[in-house]
């Protein structure tokens, strides 16, 4: 018996193998698509689509939004004075009101617009193995960094690069106007940044004191302090972990953004903003009218979906609407289709 | 005489047994530099030498502009200040595909080398220094003298000397070169012959000193012209002289010849044509669009870069922070850098792994066809192989068949089946040849088997001596013939010019008329044991025009008997008044052609011994006459002995089909493919096999070359067709009439469209109006001509199917060539792109594999454009809102797998297994098969309109995100795990709609792809990463918060559902409206069966023929004796001594061959 097995298979050899897979037999689903699935599902998927857009919605307008333009580029702007490129350490205030009380906690942002953080050659301008604290590349940093790699006097700039020598430097205090005194709004700048930029991507250099692993080295060109200088109030927040500088050098996506500035979540302010006047007192260094930018500052609440967005609900209610007019359309078809004569 | 030749063409020079004088001049080549004259007869197919291997397949990868390209971009990533995607994403799929190929390409020169050494060191005996000695076919020169073997193959085109027959005759059969089974004659020269054989052969051969002065190599397979210088006579010589190359030696025992042409300058050679490399049309469609894609690609980067530089001079104008970013402060040069940066970044847009994957599908669908049980030919041992393996969904478009007869449609057995005598019909065709009962043929000595027929009552009637005239029919089936007989084991065995000659002759002698020997004069038969010998006084031999042929004998008793076989047509007009039975046997003759069974004649005629002196005399007379007036007379001759006959009855012979082959081709009929079919073979054998195998309705009308010039040559061939068509009384469904027609054609008509090229573009608009095109008597050449023709005046693609050397030019001219692996190994395989064993494994090779190839291949292409180019172009709506600064909007590291691990299974596996209908339904609704004809899935159009669903899929994938992340806190790199998840997202929805057969293969991929998305993206946003090397994983930690924000997800979610949102409309609507389309498909193959009324009568459906091979039947050798073999009894021998092909233009010469229209040419 299996001698003759044997047999065959030798005198077969080119016998081909008879398995599902190679006589293309594989057992297979083949959804069998009609009408009574199609029109419900886009009828499902469009409500579906309809109910996240109005939770979207609602959500966003129950986030409230305030925007503040500092550029001064209006004479009337209070800080118009200090738009003028000459002007130096100039300081300006604005003053708003709220009606109501801005639920906490509140998130203060900078804006810029016309900004254009995601220039590649901006975005490259950096030293990667420098912000992670190699010393080695204090010295002699990448050529990446260029064209702010080394100053006149060939000395290098640490940190180095296009993105880090544009740090944003204006700076806000917050008050209260309560009886026509300020109240000094406590702004919190800890954790602002992401835990892994913090923790993992920037690192300063195991040097105690900090300052002397900047020896030899220069401050970027637009810095008015070194790098170690940065937060003089917190010696921790110094250096490449500064908060402040790992929100900027976080890049922006798209050339109209906001970076997130303090949160107010400390002391009576802990539950937002009460209803009344307030005075931002703003101290103007950063240009950006030579390339027509806009800068603001921007209080605002968050959810469950960030911040204000109402973009998203609506796309979504509009997606969902089509998706149900196109199932309306669809059946109209079906049915001109299905019973021709009766038309 | 240097001279003279030269004038007259014959510049071919060679020398008999002057090695050192053609060896000094032999073809030699060094690089591209060639001198010399002779070539080699070493074949030498092969490509690669160990040193050549690398720089030639390197030269042809970069001929590839898809590989250049890629090298380009290579390149380009390794300069720093353009590059914006590192250099190893573009390196290593590059690297792969360049050895992949290569690889393979080595493969197949290896197994062509191979082959090529099996057929260069084939023996041979070459006459060296007064003795024969093995030497291998590739050692050949011109000028050697052969001794060729008998079954021995020719390696070159010889002259043939002389051979151990009689008279230096010998058989050759000439299966690899024309198609045709049956032996043919060739003799030598009387001069050499008497020479050469008289001395001791070898002596005699060594001293032969002959110039043969001949025209130069050519294609011209049945012409050759030369002289033989030799003893100060010039002997002129023609095609008769040469055994050519391919041809096997038959029933000689040795012949000697003189090398002529060697290698690539023999006839043979010269007919194969040239290897091309073949492009599928839907490669050729696609390729376009891929330049096309290159060229958008190319203006989008310029439009940006020009964008770059105006943003560059915008802000060097500010003294913002960007303006020092300025390359050396000129924004035309940052611009210029810029187009470069692009270039690299929309790379992705046609990426190499296109290539590989579309290189692997088509390795795998090659597979399945090796693989596919029902393609499998047990008795051979033998599976469907693919030996091109990337046409293959060149399969599923095939318009136009074009097949072989012989061996591809006809096993080239002809069964006697049936007969009807005297009224009465013997045997049964509808039974299956293999299935009739077999007589008992005990009491018949002679008896070897081969009749499939079965009639009792036959036999009974002629042994019990009771029907005189089934007995005459009989007599008639033995003399009536040009059969040699050659005895064999004490059994004649027959040699036949025509192989139905040959089922008759052994019909008869199954049935106990044994035709024993014949002599010049004599035909000697066995009857019942019987012997009896009849005296040929004359033989009326066929030509095409008579289509009849007779026999005057002698009887042993005394009497003078005309026996005649013909088409029907020929011989009920000769037939006295008032035949018996006559109409009985007519109604059997329709009967016959119903069962598609090729019918003869046979009558008889008693000669009075007055009208025979006379019509001798008479004939003697015109036979001395010069040649025109001669066949004019002698062709009314033979009509004055030709008449009052007496009808006897009716043979029915079968030629075998394949297996199959009627169903095949209504299949592929149904399919809308046009059958034509090319063959070397008579006209008659022709057309009777286009009724038999279906390719033709019994009411076809059949367009001849004369009609067909005439509608060619009027100023309006459509309306002239139209009524040519108008002329057929029955055709009473106007409608329909126009597919009932048929173009027959020959070779030397063919011929005409050389000189008329502009008939080519009105016979193919007419053509596409018939049923079919049957060629017959046409070259190898000429079927490639045909093939040519039909290639440039359609757009179809063409398929050519064949199994013999003869095929090999058309197979390589077509679009996609199939070979017939038939019982010889074949050079139609080897050329073939696809190799079968049965011609109906077609069916499933067109309509299941093809439709299937061609259906995966054009989704696979069209959703591979669609996924790349809308996860590509995102780049350029990014660059506007990035100061056109090719800032990338993904992870590099999303960039190369995207296409490598997120998408790629899921196509890969749907190119792999996808079916819209099995396998059954498939051949159930042949009709499915035409929307790949018509190119629905891969036009031009449809993958256009994929290209521009993939803009608008870049569009959304950009916009979506854009506006929700436009002026709010969420950073870039949040942004591009955003758009690159939604890019995953509407890769899988749309491949989920792609895919209708889901194995668990397809539903695990697409799972694992999208895991696999948010695996790997963890993976390289991995800290760890990071630390190792933080150049390359800039992106740690963005997916744990992304991954985790609800926005990200519904944005993704969003952005994915509206780029797919076309899509699943036209999916939902095509599911809405095609149920419609389906009731339609299986009414549709419901049709009735036509039937057909009753009009036709007459000889439309009459399909009686009698068919020799090309050219004049060999009658003359008949009468001139030189065919008569001592092998035979002992009556022959007083014979065979006065035989001497001098005197063969005695009293009875019936040479009339020279009218013979030797059509080819």
């Amino acid at each position: 018996m299996g001698r003759t097995k044997k047999m065959v298979k030798e005198e077969l050899a080119n016998r081909p193998d008879n398995t599902a897979f190679t006589q293309q037999r594989l057992p297979a689903w083949q959804p069998m698509l009609s009408a009574g699935i199609v029109i419900p599902g886009f009828v499902i998927i469009g409500l579906a689509f309809i109910g996240i857009g109005v939770a979207l919605f609602v959500t966003s307008q129950s986030i409230q939004l305030l925007e503040l333009d500092y550029t001064g580029v209006e004479q009337t702007s209070p800080c118009f004075k200090c738009s003028d490129p000459n002007a130096k350490n100039c300081m300006c205030e604005l003053t708003f009101s709220t009606d109501t009380l801005f639920k906490g906690p509140v998130f203060f942002y900078y804006g810029l617009s016309n900004y254009f953080q995601n220039y590649r050659s901006y975005g490259v301008s950096k030293d990667d193995d420098q912000l992670s604290g190699n010393l080695d590349n204090f010295k002699s940093p990448s050529d990446t960094c260029a064209p702010y790699e080394y100053d006149r006097n060939n000395k290098p700039f640490v940190p180095c690069g296009a993105v880090a020598n544009s740090l944003f430097n204006d700076t806000f205090k917050l008050y209260q106007i309560v009886n026509g005194a300020k109240k000094v709004v406590p702004l919190d700048g800890k954790g602002i940044s992401w835990w892994t930029d913090y923790n993992i991507k920037y690192r300063n250099p195991a040097v105690t004191p900090l300052k002397n692993a900047f020896n030899g080295t220069v401050k970027p060109l637009y810095w008015s302090k070194p790098a170690y200088e940065l937060d003089p109030s917190d010696p921790a927040n110094n250096g490449f972990i500064n908060q402040d500088f790992l929100v900027w050098m976080r890049r922006a996506a798209l050339p109209d953004f906001r970076k997130l500035y303090r949160r107010i979540t400390d002391g009576d302010y802990a539950e937002g903003l009460p209803a009344g006047n307030y005075s931002l007192q703003i101290a103007y260094n950063y240009p950006v009218l030579s390339f027509e930018g806009r800068k603001k500052v921007v209080f605002s609440n968050v959810s469950w979906m960030g911040g204000k967005n109402e973009f998203l609900g609506i796309a979504y209610l509009v997606i969902g609407s089509l998706c149900v007019v196109m199932s309306v359309v669809m059946l109209i078809v079906y049915a001109k289709f299905k019973f021709p004569e009766e038309e | 005489m240097a001279k003279e030749s030269v004038e007259s063409g014959l510049t071919w020079e060679v020398r008999a047994n002057s090695r050192p004088y053609h060896k000094h001049k032999q073809k030699k080549s060094f690089l591209c530099f060639h001198w010399g004259r002779y070539a080699d007869n070493l074949v030498c197919s092969y490509k690669y030498s160990p040193l050549t291997f690398l720089p030639l397949t390197l030269f042809e990868q970069f001929q590839r502009v898809a590989n250049l390209y890629f090298l380009l971009m290579v390149v380009l990533q390794c300069v720093p200040v353009i590059s914006s995607i590192p250099w190893y994403i573009t390196i290593i799929p590059l690297l792969s595909v360049l050895s992949a190929r290569g690889l393979k390409d080595l493969a197949n020169d290896l197994t062509r080398r191979r082959s090529d050494t099996e057929i260069n060191s084939r023996p041979c005996d070459v006459l060296l220094s007064q003795s024969f000695s093995t030497m291998q076919w590739k050692d050949l020169f011109v000028g050697d003298v052969l001794r060729i073997h008998k079954d021995q193959v020719i390696p070159a085109d010889i002259l043939l000397l002389c051979s151990s027959e009689p008279h230096s005759l010998c058989y050759v059969e000439t299966a690899d070169i024309d198609g045709e089974t049956n032996l043919k004659y060739r003799q030598a020269l009387s001069a050499t012959h008497n020479e050469l054989t008289s001395h001791p052969t070898e002596e005699a051969l060594a001293a032969f000193d002959g110039v043969v002065l001949c025209e130069e190599p050519n294609n011209r397979l049945y012409t050759f012209r030369g002289q033989l210088h030799w003893r100060r006579e010039c002997l002129l010589l023609d095609h008769e002289h040469i055994l050519l190359r391919g041809t096997v030696l038959r029933n000689t025992e040795f012949a000697y010849g003189l090398t002529i042409y060697t290698g690539a300058d023999t006839k043979i050679l010269r007919n194969c044509g040239k290897l091309r490399v073949k492009r599928t049309q839907t490669e050729k469609v696609f390729n376009r669009l891929v330049m096309g894609i290159v060229l958008s690609v190319l203006l989008a980067a310029l439009l940006l870069a020009i964008g770059s530089g105006v943003f560059s001079s915008w802000v060097m104008s500010n003294t913002g922070v960007l303006s020092a970013l300025v390359v050396n402060g000129n924004p035309a040069y940052t611009g210029f850098l810029i187009f470069w940066s692009y270039i690299i970044l929309l790379s992705p847009a046609m990426p190499i792994a296109l290539y590989i994957t579309f290189e692997l599908i088509h390795t795998v669908h090659s597979l399945f066809i090796g693989w596919d049980m029902e393609m499998y030919w047990q008795p051979a041992d033998r599976p469907a192989q693919a030996r091109n393996t990337s046409m293959s969904e060149e399969l599923g478009q095939v318009g136009y068949l074009l097949s072989d007869k012989t061996g591809t449609l006809t096993q080239n057995r002809l069964l006697f089946r049936q007969c009807c005598i005297a009224g009465e019909i013997y045997g049964d065709a509808s039974v299956l040849a293999e299935d009739t009962e077999p007589m008992d043929l005990s009491w018949n000595p002679f008896s070897c088997g081969g009749l499939f027929m079965s009639a009792t009552s036959l036999v009974e009637k002629l042994r019990g001596q009771q029907c005189p005239l089934s007995r005459q029919f009989l007599t008639a089936l033995a003399l009536c013939h040009t059969v040699m007989a050659e005895w064999k084991e004490e059994a004649p065995v027959y040699q036949a010019a025509s192989p139905d000659e040959e089922a008759l002759v052994g019909a008869a002698r199954e049935l106990g008329w044994v035709f024993l020997s014949r002599t010049r004069d004599f035909i000697v038969v066995s009857e019942l044991g019987v012997t009896r010998q009849y005296q040929l006084l004359a033989l009326l031999d066929f030509t095409s025009q008579r289509r009849c042929m007779s026999v005057l004998v002698r009887e042993p008793e005394g009497g003078l008997k005309l026996y005649c076989k013909g088409a029907d047509i020929v011989i009920l007009e000769r037939l006295q008044k008032d035949c018996p039975y006559q109409e009985r046997i007519e109604r059997s003759l329709e009967l016959f052609a119903q069962a598609c069974l090729r019918t003869l004649c046979v009558a008889v005629r008693s000669v009075p011994e007055a009208s025979w002196e006379q019509w001798s005399k008479t004939l003697a007379q015109s036979a001395a006459m010069a040649t025109c007036d001669r066949d004019v007379l002698l062709e009314k001759l033979y009509d004055q002995m030709e008449r009052d006959l007496q009808l006897l009855g009716v043979t029915a012979i079968e030629d075998r089909l394949q297996e199959g082959v009627p169903e095949t081709i209504a299949l592929l009929k149904q399919a809308g493919l046009k059958v034509w079919v090319l063959t070397g073979d008579k006209k008659e054998t022709a057309v009777n096999i286009g009724y038999s195998c279906k390719l033709l309705d019994p009411d076809t009308r059949l367009l001849e070359w004369h009609e067909l010039r005439e509608i060619l040559q009027s100023p309006d061939p459509g309306v002239s067709f139209f009524k040519a068509r108008q002329t057929e009384l029955w055709a009473v469904d106007k409608g329909r009439d126009g597919e009932k027609t048929a173009v027959v054609l020959t070779g030397p008509e063919l011929a005409e469209f050389d000189q008329r090229p502009e008939w080519g573009a009105t016979f193919m608009s007419l053509a596409e109006q018939c049923q079919s095109v049957l060629c017959c008597r046409v070259t190898p050449g000429q079927k490639a001509d045909i093939v040519t023709l039909v290639r440039k005046h359609t757009s179809s693609v063409t398929m050519s199917i064949g199994d013999g050397a003869n095929d090999v030019n058309m197979i390589k001219t077509a679009h996609v060539g199939v070979g017939i692996a038939g019982v010889e190994g074949g050079q139609a395989v080897q050329n073939a792109d696809f190799a079968l064993s049965q011609f109906r494994f077609l069916q499933r090779l067109l309509l299941v594999h093809g439709r299937w190839s061609y259906r995966r291949i054009s989704l696979f292409l069209r959703y591979f454009l669609f996924k790349t180019c809308g996860f590509a172009l995102v780049h350029i709506w990014f660059g506007i809102f990035n100061g056109c600064s090719a800032q990338s909007l993904y992870e590099t590291w999303f960039i190369a797998l995207y296409t490598v691990f997120y998408t790629a299974t899921p196509i890969m596996l749907v190119a792999f297994f996808e079916q819209d209908v099995s396998a059954e339904s498939s051949l159930k609704w042949p009709e499915l098969y035409k929307s790949g004809q018509r190119q629905e899935l891969s036009s031009p159009l449809m993958l256009s309109l994929s290209l521009l669903y993939a803009v608008y899929a870049s569009l959304v994938l950009f916009f979506i995100p854009f506006g929700v992340f436009y002026d709010t806190a969420v950073d870039y790199q949040t942004m591009a795990v955003t758009v690159a998840m939604a890019a995953t997202f509407t890769a899988t929805i749309e491949i989920v709609l792609v895919t209708r057969y889901w194995t668990k293969f397809n539903i695990a991929s697409v799972c694992v792809s999208v895991v696999l998305f948010f695996i790997c993206t963890r993976i390289t946003h991995n800290p760890r990463l990071f630390q190792k090397s933080p150049q390359d994983y800039l992106f740690l930690g963005v997916s744990d918060k992304a991954f985790v924000d609800p926005l990200v997800w519904l944005t993704a979610l969003l952005t994915a559902w509206m780029a797919v949102l076309p899509s699943v409309t036209a999916l939902a609507l095509n599911v809405i409206l095609t149920v419609h389309d389906k009731h339609k498909v299986h009414s549709a193959s419901h049709q009735p069966v036509e039937l057909r009324s009753k009009l036709r009568r007459g000889t439309s459906l009459r399909r009686s023929s009698y068919a020799l091979s090309q050219g004049a039947g060999p009658g003359r050798f008949i009468t001139s004796g030189t065919c008569s073999r001592s092998t035979a009894p002992p009556v022959d021998e007083k014979m065979t001594s006065n035989n001497n092909p001098t005197d063969s233009q005695g009293q009875i010469n019936m040479k009339d061959n020279s009218d013979a229209p030797n059509g080819t040419q």
